[in-house]
């Protein structure tokens, strides 16, 4: 079973805002792991670290096996992301190869906030962690106003 | 000091129908409150009710969750109920978890975080759900009242109402510091009664205004917590003045023999054994208060409303006419488990939806079968207060009860409630000239004279028909085998009463 179309395409979204964001901080950060720290800071407050780890630790078993270039990741204790960066960072043949992996983590863990959840309160604490406009429907796929 | 000099204490909406009215109009603003009970007794839910009412972008709500139900359960549940509002967790509501810091430090620690998320969004609710979890360490006891204390303190200098929500024992309830310090302590129960579930709330105590005292039932529905007044919400309301007007049944004798009708807002009783005719009359009784443009309530609890109305029908009456226009409501009160307090619940609404002014309870017995078994021991004092709830806004109450048959005694209930009521009709079957046939007699009228006729009748295609003159050559008709005189007929003398105006 893969993740859900419709979180898949959300993940994208949040993918390309912040990887369009990151272009302007140095040193320049892995979207994924933007996206990814982003929602454990603000999924974090709302479900505690224990929390927050757990269900990050599901939605890395559920991706692993769609994205091999996962394998090496891990979830820490405190709930961040380990050998992410190293897999992103690796030439732009694998670089393409590690975001879509970054990306499947991402839907997978959207994915069981609105099994849970369902998508109108996911929405809404996606919405706390990002503010702006990414998730207008107008919006072009990068996140931004055309 | 008068009045004007006196600090005006806001009301906040509890957000819970009725319990705004238990609490004595709403919850002290600024109060710092405990709600305690039971695992499963509703603690949660009421404080999310209290939260989704109050909480605006402006003042938002502060939920600190702690140890327990996990963040995401909670809200997984609490979200099935009509009154969450997911669009308020945008910029109203903001959970914030504590665990960690619960876990991993001490109560200063809880302290501090619990007062920088206070200090940053300037909250006007705070819940801390569930405060008990946190002060099981054996090493926080002895910081425990300091700790509740500067809480408290912290919270109210900030303006913010706060409802600390923990699992308590009811024994736990004496030479507890945290009750001391709390300016109002909820108290939620869920007791098991043979098969039934019971919930009632208490309000053990709540500081600067007027609570109604005693044990509230509660039912927790799709639309959360709904609270039960043991006042009926009726809590202040002025009595209706007592009215000299009449109401008439539409069966001319039998208004005679009441006087002209029974007395707007008196409770009527008709009791009888099984087919002599009781719902027939009440019947009667709601239809002619819809020709008289009264509209009525009908609450049935041994029949639907549906063969209620097909039933009336066969007696030439059309209940379905006056449903359609809102004139009639039959409510049909049969869930398990029910408290006299839901049924009034229901009855009121009722009442107010149509403004009724008759009402008929067919029938009592079939009304406290639906009760729960615990509400069961405690039927009449509830009949008591609903009765006098009701006939207090001036709703005439028509109650039919079935009695047992006895050829040696006349009971004219088997709840000992004929004090309840102002006026009592008495049918019953007698044994005369080989054939079981009907009589019925007025027994009690408190609001003026009545005939002390005993009078035959019979239930035809157009009701209740009373037969002839009163019977006068029998002795012995309330005894159900009455025996014949050779007393010549008597010449009936109407009754009169002066100042008596029937349905005007």
């Amino acid at each position: 079973m893969t993740a859900a179309p419709g979180m898949r395409d959300l993940a994208h979204r949040l993918h390309n805002y912040e990887a369009d964001a990151g272009k302007t901080s140095e040193p320049m950060e892995s979207p994924t792991l933007r996206v990814y720290e982003k929602l454990r800071q603000s999924l974090g407050e709302f479900v505690g670290v224990a929390g927050f780890q757990s269900l990050a630790s599901r939605a890395l078993t559920l991706a692993k096996p769609e994205a091999p270039s996962l394998s090496a990741a891990q979830v820490a204790a405190d709930g961040s992301l380990q050998g992410l960066g190293k897999i992103e960072t690796q030439i732009d043949m694998d670089k393409d190869q590690a975001g879509e992996g970054g990306i499947i983590l991402i839907a997978r863990l959207l994915g069981l906030l609105r099994t849970f959840l369902g998508e109108a309160l996911t929405l809404t604490l996606l919405r706390n962690a990002w503010p702006g406009e990414v998730f207008d429907d107008r919006n072009s796929v990068h996140g931004r106003k055309a | 000091m008068n009045t004007q000099d006196k600090v005006k204490i806001n009301q906040l909406p509890t957000g819970v129908p009725g319990l705004d009215d238990i609490v004595g109009g709403g919850l002290p603003e600024f109060s710092f409150n405990i709600i305690a009970g039971a695992p499963g007794s509703g603690k949660t839910t009421l404080a999310h009710q209290f939260v989704f009412a109050n909480a605006t972008p402006e003042r938002p709500a502060l939920y600190f969750t702690v140890l327990g139900e996990s963040a995401i359960k909670m809200l997984r549940y609490q979200q099935q109920y009509t009154f969450f509002d997911p669009t308020m967790l945008s910029d109203s509501i903001r959970f914030i978890n504590l665990s960690q810091v619960v876990l991993e430090k001490d109560l200063g620690a809880v302290l501090e975080q619990i007062t920088k998320e206070v200090e940053k969004f300037n909250p006007a609710v705070v819940v801390v759900d569930s405060f008990r979890t946190m002060v099981r360490k054996p090493e926080s006891d002895m910081d425990l009242q300091s700790f509740i204390q500067r809480l408290a303190l912290f919270l109210a200098s900030w303006q913010a109402t706060t409802f600390l929500i923990g699992e308590y024992a009811e024994d736990e309830l004496r030479d507890n510091p945290i009750f001391t310090v709390a300016d109002g302590l909820f108290w939620l129960r869920q007791t098991a009664e043979r098969n039934s579930i019971v919930r009632k709330l208490q309000i053990v105590k709540l500081r600067g205004q007027d609570s109604v005292p005693g044990l509230h039932t509660f039912r927790i529905t799709d639309a959360g917590v709904q609270a039960f007044s043991r006042t009926f919400g009726l809590t202040g309301q002025a009595r209706n003045p007592p009215s000299h007007r009449r109401l008439t049944f539409g069966i001319p004798a039998l208004d005679e023999m009441l006087g002209g009708g029974v007395r707007e807002g008196d409770s009527v009783l008709i009791a009888g054994s099984s087919g002599t005719g009781k719902s027939v009359l009440a019947t009667q009784f709601i239809a002619e208060g819809i020709r008289h443009g009264e509209p009525g309530i009908v609450a049935v609890f041994e029949e639907r409303p549906q063969a209620y109305a097909e039933r009336a029908v066969s007696l030439g009456l059309d209940l379905e006419t006056p449903q359609k226009d809102g004139k009639l409501k039959i409510l049909y009160l049969r869930p398990l488990d029910l408290s006299v307090d839901e049924t009034m619940h229901s009855i009121l609404d009722a009442v107010q939806k149509i403004g009724a002014k008759r009402l008929v309870i067919d029938s009592l017995a079939g009304f406290e079968m639906a009760l729960s078994p615990g509400f069961r021991a405690d039927f009449r004092e509830s009949l008591y207060r609903m009765i006098f709830a009701l006939t207090g806004i001036g709703v005439t109450i028509l109650s039919t009860v079935e009695v047992d048959e006895s050829f040696t005694e006349f009971p004219f209930s088997t709840y000992s409630i004929s004090f309840l009521t102002d006026d009592i009709i008495r049918l019953r079957y007698v044994s005369i000239d080989g054939q079981l046939r009907k009589i019925l007699v007025v027994i009690k009228m408190r609001g003026g004279n009545h005939a002390k006729d005993i009078r035959e009748y019979e239930i035809t295609s157009k009701g209740v028909v009373i037969l002839g003159k009163r019977l006068t050559n029998y002795q012995g008709l309330i005894s159900g085998i009455p025996v014949h005189s050779d007393r010549p007929e008597l010449e009936e003398e109407p009754l009169q009463e002066p100042g008596i105006d029937s349905n005007k």
